[in-house]
């Protein structure tokens, strides 16, 4: 099965990077390429592509607006943020828009093909310079209790350790304990690492974290 | 002060001196006329008593004792009466005058003073002879002091006109100079220079005042004015501070980053075909230092002005101290309730008194956690940064502090002032820490200026 893919970036040399990533890839296909956010969204609208690559700073609309949009309207395409910006606020941003995977311009082709193909089988695919973390190699996350999960998605919905207490009818003490027994499984250092660990590890899903 | 008392006092001293001496006067002229009157009177009634007069007086006609004992050439009035009070002689005009002042119960022997019918005053004395008979003689003041009885009226009254007009300077004084001295002196001395204006106008005070205050007031005015200029000029600084580095980091962004990154795809590209040891060494190297450039130009863009700011307040906040606790190795915990968007003015002033306080607390005041605070309170919206670092000394004085070269502080308090909040910072050199905190009023709900997050701007770049 061939994989129809999207590029939309707004810098010309690196689109042709790009293009040359996927040339010659039996099992994908450029369908095509728009330079700015406003024929992105036409393109992706008439084609449906598999997959979309989609830059986060584009002129028009912005590649999270952009994902934003082609969710609401409930098209099948599957997006991977590509972009220059290793910010895991822009990861957490995207995907709470209802990106699948968020990849660095860095990648090498191997990397970015392998994305495309986790992102086209519904996974969901995050560079390994914005989820590193303390990961060890062998690094294996012990598993997080159902209160656990709980708080680390109201977190990772942007809420203060206040309103979990409150929502959850527990102390804002207790909240950080529970926070800091996830960071500790995970091997994160703060809500954000966390929260990225835990999508990486299955450990929540992105359907959960959707706005 | 001094003045009006040196005015005062004497209009006083001459109002009690003269009222003394007007009194004493008064006293003076009441004695005169007493003695005289009772001179009259006795000089007449031993005229009187002489053998001759008793004599005489027998076969004349009243009118002759009249013209004999009586006729004075002197001021006054006398007259003869028996002791049931019959008038037997009197002078000239005394016929007239006297039944008109004359009162029973005129002590005998001793002068009065009688007011008659018209004010006059009149003394008046009645002296027995030896036959039974009283001689009573009278004069009036007018008659006999005539001038000075109306100098010892018009004396008190001009002196009385001269006291009541010294008050009136006083007052004057006191009310046209004194007054709008002091009101201009307090006003002066309480003035902020710089920041505050005196009144321009006293229409109560004299004109030499009234200039005085003029000038003040034009003084004032051109050092607010300079005051003015200078914190603009100060705001501008910032302004233009904060839209070069935006502009740098776009164009390091659009540019170099965007480049380097095609030039690492080239490296990558060709990493795939089949080179000789030497060549793939070169490609190596070559993709060591394209990446290297990358992350420079990135770190570059982040340190100059973050492209993720675009993305709201909470998560700016959030990335940022998520970035400096790793880079410092430290505790940063941010909390925030609630927060709702905020326009991209407050974004950056807070974001920017966030990453000079955390940079301050680490490098100077070796803090080991951090406290970022962010809470909606009263339709404020309230920053706080905590740190437990040795904290500094800070007598409030920002514009000291930027004068010593301590431009930090005096930094996040313009960037409070650029969106009209204000910053609080307390702190002693007693490791306790420092605490920030700054408050900006928040636009009312539907005040929020439309913005694109994500976008690069033009359009029409397409």
């Amino acid at each position: 099965m061939v994989i129809r893919v999207v590029l939309a970036d707004d810098h010309p040399l690196t689109r042709e990077g790009f293009k040359s990533y996927l040339e010659g890839r039996e099992n994908i296909k450029l369908v095509g390429e728009a330079s700015d956010g406003e024929s992105a969204w036409e393109l992706i609208k008439e084609q449906i592509p598999d997959v979309a690559l989609i830059d986060i700073r584009m002129p028009g609309i912005d590649g999270v607006t952009l994902v934003r949009r082609i969710r609401q309207e409930g098209l099948q395409v599957a997006c991977l943020m590509l972009t220059s910006y290793d910010a895991q606020q822009y990861v957490l941003a995207s995907l709470r828009a209802g990106a699948k995977g968020y990849i660095l311009k860095t990648a090498s082709p191997d990397e970015l093909l392998r994305a495309i193909e986790i992102v086209a089988s519904q996974g969901v695919y995050l560079d390994k310079e914005v989820a590193k973390a303390v990961e060890e190699p062998g690094f294996s996350p012990e598993g997080l209790s159902p209160r656990e999960r709980e708080v680390l998605l109201l977190a990772g919905r942007g809420e203060s350790s206040k309103e979990i207490a409150s929502k959850l009818y527990i102390s804002e003490r207790t909240v950080q304990t529970h926070l800091a027994s996830i960071y500790d499984k995970l091997g994160a250092r703060n809500k954000t690492e966390a929260l990225l660990l835990a999508l990486k590890y299955g450990v929540v899903t992105l359907e959960e974290l959707l706005e | 002060m001094i003045l009006t008392l040196l005015v005062l006092i004497p209009s006083i001293a001459i109002l009690i001196v003269t009222g003394w001496g007007v009194v004493e006067h008064e006293k003076a002229m009441k004695n005169v006329t007493e003695s005289y009157v009772l001179d009259l009177a006795q000089s007449v009634a031993l005229r009187v008593d002489r053998p001759r007069f008793i004599h005489r007086a027998q076969m004349m006609s009243p009118r002759s004792i009249d013209s004999f004992v009586l006729d004075i050439s002197m001021p006054g009035w006398v007259a003869l009466v028996d002791e049931d009070g019959n008038l037997l002689a009197a002078s000239s005009r005394a016929r007239d005058v006297l039944p008109q002042i004359w009162q029973v119960g005129v002590p005998v022997g001793k002068a009065t003073l009688l007011k008659g019918p018209m004010g006059d005053t009149y003394t008046i004395a009645a002296i027995p002879t030896s036959q039974g008979w009283y001689v009573i003689a009278a004069v009036a003041w007018s008659q006999l002091l005539g001038p000075m009885v109306r100098f010892s009226h018009l004396w008190p009254a001009a002196v009385g006109l001269l006291a009541i007009v010294g008050l009136c300077a006083v007052w004057a004084f006191w009310r046209w100079l004194i007054m709008p001295l002091l009101s201009l002196e307090a006003e002066v001395s309480s003035l902020k220079w710089g920041r505050d204006l005196p009144e321009p106008d006293d229409p109560l005070a004299v004109w030499e005042l009234r200039r005085l205050r003029k000038v003040l007031y034009q003084l004032a005015e051109t050092a607010k004015e300079r005051e003015e200029l200078t914190q603009r000029y100060v705001s501008d600084l910032v302004q233009v501070q904060e839209e070069e580095r935006t502009k740098l980091a776009r164009e390091i962004h659009d540019g170099p980053l965007q480049d380097v990154t095609a030039l690492l795809q080239r490296i990558l590209l060709l990493k795939q075909e089949s080179w000789s040891e030497k060549a793939k060494k070169y490609i190596e190297i070559a993709e060591e230092s394209a990446t290297a450039a990358v992350r420079e130009l990135r770190g570059l863009c982040d340190t100059l002005s973050p492209p993720w700011l675009d993305l709201g307040l909470l998560q700016a906040l959030t990335e940022l101290t998520e970035r400096l606790a790793r880079i410092y190795g430290i505790k940063i915990y941010l909390e925030a309730n609630e927060i709702p968007d905020v326009n991209e003015d407050i974004t950056l002033a807070f974001f920017r008194i966030v990453q000079e306080a955390i940079n301050n607390a680490v490098k100077h005041g070796s803090a080991k956690s951090i406290w970022v605070r962010l809470a909606c309170e009263n339709g404020y919206l309230v920053l706080q940064i905590e740190d437990d670092g040795s904290g500094f000394d800070f007598e409030g004085d920002v514009e000291a502090l930027r004068i010593k070269g301590h431009r930090g502080i005096a930094n996040m308090a313009e960037r409070m002032r650029m969106i009209k909040g204000q910053i609080d910072i307390k702190s002693s050199s007693s490791n306790s820490g420092t605490v920030i905190t700054c408050k900006v009023l928040l636009p009312l709900s539907g005040e929020k200026s439309p913005r694109n997050a994500f976008d690069v701007g033009d359009v029409s770049k397409s």
